[in-house]
């Protein structure tokens, strides 16, 4: 799991409070609680639970819930919103959802990583218990303020579906009516949550919310907003990492209509994850402005970079993993590998490669900001307000304090809306005019930012023992750091570890065990920038263990599903879904002349997956038929949407076998559009079936990284079955049928 | 002067504007933004209308090209977002960012309203065109089938 780690944030008490009320400004009646003091208590308090953060309640019946993580299409306004909910009584399809009007509250600080942000699969799991506490408290809140109106003890006293009933008569009173009255009572301590066969809406949701405007196009995304004045900016940027405007003849975009300013938006490579360098064209609208960038004259300086061709890169990460002097961090040891080669029955040695690749949420980087009066507003898709603060603080000098964020859901964003370029670049246009300012990217703008996944090698050896049984592993991923945008620091940490680029091959992770095992992260930078991508590093970890689990299997005569399982130890769950994804796929059953299995397996964010592809050859052409897979999350507090989170990683993975190669060529990406660069379509889907196991239902584990990874391997061990033929980089060649 | 006519409502559009691609003519002149942006190539049918009946990518037609055509977008599919295929949309909870769906719609309510027979094969055909990046594909597909079997064409 992405595993970031900022500065802690210890917020003074007294803020804390200001911050309340601050937050509640503007309602009539607003609940602001902390424990042991009453909203109108002005009183120094512990904040360390706030149910405020996410419960509105008005004098008219009202219920507002505040989701404070960032909907990129992956559900949380659903199942967060449902947490709280559950606990609060009221139906979370029905009550108004909303986003937080102060999104830097300190209660929406990441538990883990200390910033705003959204990601890595956390949102649900992480979020689980303090929001059924918030909506516990406003309940028993609500309860007692009934109870005291009434004369009654709190538990003569119910509340059901926005009301609070008298138990054994007929008072009844909608929440509005009792909102004020609780807001003036003390919090309570500690608050009794609902037992799991209670409950009315965890785990049972099949629907989300925002479908009706998703169906009719009246649901604003960042793209679709607009204000008086607005302008839209596209930019182009340095087509060679590192070049810089060296000469600029604005004179013909000046003069396309519709055009209003050409700006120089200068590097900042100072800031990590920092923007390139780029001239901006600022028009009235998205097409007059993309004219006059067509019409820009700009030179650019030369980089070394003009040197970079991603097409050598194998043969110098290669060389890298020879280079005795290459940073190695050792991610899992035990025994003594080296020692164990010579008695080996037979020993196998593999390298697996995965290119650079690109997000591609299909809303493409679109973000607007207007400075007020000394304050910078954010209009738009904002995933990680960190970031927003961070660039209002390194391009305009402004402190938090002047970082306002007017959230919308996102297009989808799978790792590109946790880059920070275009934030930096729209604050330093944002200073420049006068007036709101909406930065879009293009398709090829998209192709072309970079800041997406890294490419990777992954030099394994593997040694069997006479009876079939793997007696030494080693492993060397290659790889940039990636935890570095978030922790410049990282590296004086005592393990030196970036649990970013570590995932699935770490002491506390790894699958498999053996006598002797040495796995180790190789640090290599080439200087092309990447980023947070969906499923971030346990795509090539995955990939490298799961295919060379296959080749040890095959070389030991041992079926791969079975060889697994020896070399597991203590992982009940993982078991379990590899033997439930077996069964589903018919794995033990015979299959017809032409058709092969292949399995891999992951677990992570808490959650295990194993998935079984099966392909079929036919005069030469090779099909993905189905690929079966099966998780368990825990509890899956919204199983509908667990269920397409699942199907999406699917596809994802499915993307990384076929499709996803992004190149770069003197110093330029290659690719441009969908038509160079391919995405799975909806012709490209085998059957997919999904099972999602009831597991330990007290705690919900992530789902939205999780299935991707086992694909690639999955199926590259069908092919080695069917054809022979073992394929250790992707995307794989195969004919697909047209 | 340039005539188009729009869900049924008829636009003058200034002569000036004749290169502007229908997408851009749609939400930046008309104020629709149901349609959507995702490539301006005609390659990810995220603003697919329907021009003159059939499905279309606004980005690739120049207004001119669109003179005197009738367009339906998204907001001219149903009056309430009662169509059969926006119900079996919601009822099958397609959308997850739903960015893409104003696009996919339409090409399902093309196919709907050819009277195709409605089989995988030609759900696979209509509505390749459209890439979804979170993956509702399958959704998409049980959705379409649902509207038909409910004998949804409008």
């Amino acid at each position: 799991m992405k595993t970031r780690h900022l500065k802690n944030v210890q917020p003074g008490r007294r803020r804390f409070l200001k911050q309340s009320a601050l937050l509640s400004a503007g309602l009539a009646v607003g609940f602001h609680w902390v424990p042991g003091v009453s909203a109108a208590d002005d009183r120094e308090a512990p904040s360390a639970f706030t149910p405020n953060a996410w419960v509105r309640v008005l004098p008219d019946g009202t219920v507002k819930l505040v989701v404070h993580k960032h909907d990129s299409g992956t559900g949380t306004r659903t199942a967060l919103a449902a947490c709280v909910a559950e606990e609060l009584e009221v139906d979370p399809m029905a009550v108004e959802v909303i986003t937080p009007e102060n999104p830097f509250f300190e209660a929406y600080i990441h538990p883990l990583w200390h910033v705003f942000s959204t990601g890595g699969s956390t949102s649900v799991s992480l979020e689980y218990d303090r929001l059924r506490q918030a909506g516990a408290t406003a309940r028993e809140l609500l309860v007692a303020a009934a109870a005291k109106r009434w004369g009654l003890a709190p538990a003569e006293c119910r509340a059901i579906d926005g009301r609070v009933f008298e138990r054994a008569g007929d008072r009844s009173a909608h929440y509005g009516e009792l909102a004020e009255a609780a807001a003036r009572l003390p919090a309570p301590e500690s608050v009794t949550l609902k037992a799991l066969s209670e409950f009315r809406y965890i785990g049972k949701l099949r629907r989300k919310r925002n479908a009706l405007e998703k169906v009719t196009g009246r649901l604003r995304y960042s793209i679709d907003l607009e204000q008086p004045g607005m302008l839209v900016a596209v930019i182009q940027r340095a087509p060679v990492i590192g070049a810089r405007v060296e000469g600029l003849d604005a004179g013909a975009a000046l003069a396309v209509p519709g055009v209003r300013r050409v700006i120089r938006v200068p590097a900042r490579p100072d800031v990590l994850g920092g923007n390139r360098e780029g001239v901006a064209v600022l028009a009235d609208d998205y097409w007059s402005a993309q004219q006059g960038r067509s019409a820009l004259q700009v030179r650019w300086s030369s980089s070394p970079f003009a040197e970079f061709d991603s097409e050598s890169l194998p043969a110098r990460f290669g060389a890298a993993l020879e280079d005795p002097a290459a940073p190695l961090v050792r991610t899992l040891q035990a025994g003594d590998a080296d020692s164990a080669w010579p008695a080996a029955a037979k020993l196998l040695e593999a390298d697996y490669g995965m290119p650079y690749k690109v997000q591609n949420p299909l809303e493409p980087i679109c973000i607007s900001a207007e400075l007020v009066d000394g304050r910078l507003h954010f209009r738009g898709g904002v995933q990680v307000p960190s970031f927003a603060r961070e660039a209002a603080l390194t391009v305009c000098g402004l402190d938090a304090d002047r970082v306002v964020i007017e959230e919308l859901i996102s297009g989808g964003s799978f790792g590109a809306r946790e880059a920070k370029y275009w934030l930096m670049e729209v604050a330093y246009l944002a200073q420049q005019v006068a007036t709101p300012v909406k930065l879009m990217n293009s398709r090829e703008d998209e192709m072309r930012a970079l800041f997406g996944h890294a490419a990777t090698l992954h030099r394994l050896k593997g040694a069997l023992d006479s009876d079939g049984r793997l007696s030494a592993l080693r492993l060397r991923a290659l790889s940039p750091a990636s935890g570095e945008q978030w922790e410049p620091g990282y590296d004086e940490r005592a393990d030196h570890m970036d649990y970013s680029t570590t995932e699935a091959i770490s002491a506390w992770d790894f699958a498999y065990r053996a006598p002797n095992l040495d796995l180790g992260w190789v640090r290599h930078e080439t200087g092309v920038p990447t980023g947070w991508y969906r499923s971030v590093s346990f795509i090539p970890n995955v990939f490298a263990v799961e295919s060379f689990m296959d080749e040890l299997a095959l070389a030991a005569g041992r079926d791969p599903l079975a060889f697994r399982l020896a070399h597991m130890q203590e992982r009940p769950r993982h078991v379990r879904v590899l033997m439930k994804a077996a069964a589903l796929a018919g794995w033990h059953s015979p299959l017809p002349e032409g058709t092969a299995l292949g399995l891999a397996t992951n677990q992570g964010y808490g959650s295990f997956v194993a998935v079984v592809a099966r392909l079929s050859r036919n005069e030469g052409v090779i099909r993905v038929e189905r690929l079966s897979c099966v998780i368990d999350c825990g509890l899956a507090v919204a199983p509908g949407g667990v269920e397409e989170q699942v199907y999406g990683g699917l596809m994802w993975g499915l993307g990384h076998a076929l499709f996803d190669r992004l190149d770069i060529r003197g110093g330029e990406v290659v690719q441009s559009n969908f038509h160079d660069y391919r995405v799975a379509r909806m012709s490209d889907m085998p059957d997919i079936e999904i099972r999602i196991l009831e597991g330990d239902r007290d705690k919900p584990s992530g789902v939205g990284e999780l299935t991707s990874p086992p694909v690639a391997p999955a199926i590259a061990n069908a092919i080695q079955r069917l054809t022979g033929q073992r394929l250790r980089s992707t995307p794989f060649e195969l004919t697909l049928p047209g | 002067m340039i005539k188009i006519q729009v869900n049924g409502l008829s636009h003058e559009l200034s002569q000036d504007l004749a290169s502007m691609p229908l997408l851009w003519v749609l939400r930046d002149k008309l104020e629709l933004k149901g349609t959507k942006f995702g490539c301006g190539k005609g390659l990810c049918g995220a603003c697919t209308v329907h021009f003159n009946g059939t499905p279309a990518r606004a980005c690739q037609i120049p207004l001119s090209a669109a003179a005197d055509a009738r367009i339906r977008t998204i907001e001219g599919l149903s009056e309430n977002g009662d169509h059969p295929l926006q119900k079996a949309w919601i009822e099958e909870d397609v959308p997850q960012c739903g960015y893409c769906q104003s696009g996919q719609l339409m090409s399902a309510a093309a196919l709907l309203a050819s009277g195709s027979p409605v089989n995988d094969t030609s759900i696979r055909a209509a509505m390749s065109g459209n890439i979804c990046r979170c993956g509702t594909y399958g959704r998409i597909s049980r959705a379409i089938k649902r509207a038909a079997a409910e004998g949804g064409q409008a």
